[in-house]
């Protein structure tokens, strides 16, 4: 395991940013912190980091005890939201500071520099200043700045938050095919749960301090631990006090048996979907995903009698806490 | 940023009112500023050369612009380097008494020269001073004597350099600094490579003000001095003294002379401040 933490706590004032955290995230893995905004995730990853300190609890990294160690001895890449880019030095400065402060020899840095930018896409800027890049280019140029002194572990707290969504989209698939080519393990901080379904090898998924579960994509999404964990991966709708995805309810306009019976409230329809709502007696509106089709066949419309029963195969975990923060 | 609201502005304002208000301020800088300085300078040079040159050959004005040199120097020095450490103590450390110390540096801006100067004489001094009498046994005299000069013109100038390098940090943010700190630097590399270079204009503009401040003190030095001509006595004092002694075309020459400081350190601030903002 790369990164230990065990047992972290930390409050700000009355605030318990994190309550006994444990997690172990594993050598060479792309890593998700996911989690609303809030929840500790940031927190989390800048003790890793050094850049804030625990009240409670241990950090070790490859073995070595880190939770004392400030952050240049923790040989960690940290890449900020908003890039922390050197304003007044120029890319290739910027990408370079860590090799300088090392004292490497110049023709070493200088090689080491340019593979860097090439690897970044970013070899013809080397002599601009930060303020003449994008967005994405700056947060690029910030990610060639942390991998240039070869950190143990890469952390990534919402690298991608402050652009807009079409560079968001390219810089994750280049974040995922960069992590394919360099290998070094990355931790990442996302409050979304398409990024971090899309991109991360592991997620672990962080609410109020703790965490709710920790595995692959497939395992969040198949085997949900609870109804935060499953609202928080995609759209759920409740039926029956059982908590399940809105495309995994089936409609009949016939009784059924085992059918919960109830009136079509509203029916909206957004691109190929249909999204109907059902009023059920004594219980909150049920949300039903149809397809367009299917829907159009069964002639849907407002005040028609339904009976909806979960599909087969559907993956539903019973509804308790939190589904107000869920659904948010 | 500024100026489309600028624009609009001026757009809205009726013409009448626009000239009353520009004839107003500029009648206003004119009367108080502008004309007496002109003045001063005619003066200057109502006999051509003579007056200035009179003054240069004054051993007494000599050896007191040079005197203000060293004390505006050294306290602009001083000022530099607490200003400085106390701009980052107050804006990236969280302290007990954080708010007091944040009022204390304002206070020479509140508190009358003459008052600073009474009251580092009533601590400092030889006879009955708090700390004086132990210091001038040790052969080190504060009151009457440069030392004592040099804190009387840091205490006034002060607040010049903080007041100026603190909003740049705020504005700077520690981003820069922890993203130093995880590449490996240490606090001192940060501060020298990240933290310094991000904020010179800052400390640039800061310490000119404070220059022309300090080289400018009258009230304050004039007291803790004792105004011993040729010694202890500043381009300041010398112009009150020649000015009383009937010597006015010296007067003159001298503040003539320490206008061109001021003008210097404006030409300085101009020449600072558009490159600040690209």
């Amino acid at each position: 395991m790369s990164i230990e933490v065990s047992g972290l706590t930390k409050r700000f004032g009355d605030f318990v940013a994190l309550d006994d955290v444990n997690v172990s995230l594993p050598t060479g893995q792309l890593t998700a912190l996911l989690g609303p905004s809030g929840g500790g995730k940031s927190t989390l990853l800048r003790i890793i980091a050094g850049l804030d300190t625990a009240d409670a609890g241990t950090v070790t990294i490859e073995g070595t005890d880190a939770t004392r160690l400030p952050p240049q001895k923790r040989n960690v890449g940290f890449v900020f939201q908003h890039y922390a880019v050197f304003k007044h030095m120029t890319v290739a400065k910027n990408v370079a500071f860590g090799l300088e402060i090392r004292k490497r020899p110049k023709a070493e840095t200088a090689r080491r520099v340019e593979e860097l930018l090439e690897l970044v896409h970013l070899s013809q800027f080397s002599h601009r200043l930060p303020a003449q890049l994008s967005g994405g280019q700056r947060q690029r140029m910030a990610l060639a700045r942390a991998l240039a002194v070869e950190p143990t572990v890469l952390l990534l707290d919402e690298p991608f938050g402050a652009l807009d969504a079409k560079v968001r989209k390219e810089l994750r698939d280049w974040l995922r095919r960069l992590h394919d080519e360099v290998h070094v393990t990355t931790v990442f901080v996302t409050h979304d749960q398409e990024e971090a379904l899309e991109v991360a090898d592991e997620i672990v998924v962080i609410n109020e301090g703790r965490v709710e579960q920790v595995g692959t994509p497939d395992q969040l999404y198949d085997e949900p631990a609870n109804d935060f964990v499953m609202g928080f991966l995609g759209e759920v709708t409740t039926l029956e006090g059982q908590v399940l995805r809105p495309h995994d309810i089936e409609v009949a306009t016939h009784p059924v048996p085992g059918g919960v019976q109830g009136r079509v409230e509203r029916v909206l329809r957004i691109g190929f979907e249909v999204r109907v709502v059902v009023a059920v007696a004594d219980r909150p509106d049920v949300t039903v995903v149809l397809t367009r089709t299917h829907s159009r066949s069964m002639h849907l419309e407002a005040g028609a009698a339904v009976w909806l029963t979960p599909a087969e195969g559907a993956i539903s975990v019973a509804s308790g806490r939190q589904r107000e923060a869920a659904s948010a | 940023m500024a100026s489309p609201t600028a624009t609009r502005t001026t757009t809205a304002v009726p013409v009448p009112v626009k000239w009353t208000l520009r004839l107003v301020a500029v009648g206003y800088v004119f009367f108080l500023v502008a004309w007496p300085l002109a003045l001063l300078v005619q003066q200057t040079f109502d006999g051509g050369l003579t007056n200035l040159l009179d003054a240069l050959g004054d051993e007494q004005v000599i050896s007191a612009l040079r005197l203000t040199g060293i004390v505006a120097g050294l306290a602009v020095v001083i000022n530099l380097v607490f200003g400085v450490t106390i701009s980052l103590l107050l804006v990236r450390y969280e302290f007990p008494g954080k708010r007091v110390l944040s009022a204390l540096i304002d206070l020479p801006l509140s508190v009358s020269p003459v008052v600073v100067g009474l009251a580092l004489v009533l601590a400092y001094n030889g006879r009955n001073g708090l700390v004086g009498p132990e210091l001038e046994a040790a052969g080190f005299q504060v009151i009457f004597n440069s030392p004592g000069m040099v804190m009387a013109t840091c205490f006034v100038a002060l607040p010049l350099v903080i007041r100026e390098v603190v909003p740049v940090l705020v504005e700077v943010g520690d981003d820069q600094e922890q993203a130093a700190r995880s590449l490996g630097a240490s606090g001192p590399q940060t501060f020298w490579r990240i933290t310094l270079p991000s904020i010179k204009w800052g400390v640039v503009y800061g310490v000119v003000l404070s220059l022309a401040r300090s080289v400018g003190e009258f009230g304050a030095v004039k007291i803790v001095s004792g105004n011993y001509t040729g010694r202890t006595q500043t381009a300041t004092l010398v112009v009150e003294q020649k000015y009383q002694n009937f010597q006015q075309g010296e007067a003159y020459a001298t503040s003539f002379l320490l206008i061109l400081v001021s003008i210097a350190c404006l030409v300085v601030v101009a020449l600072v401040r558009p490159q600040s903002h690209s």
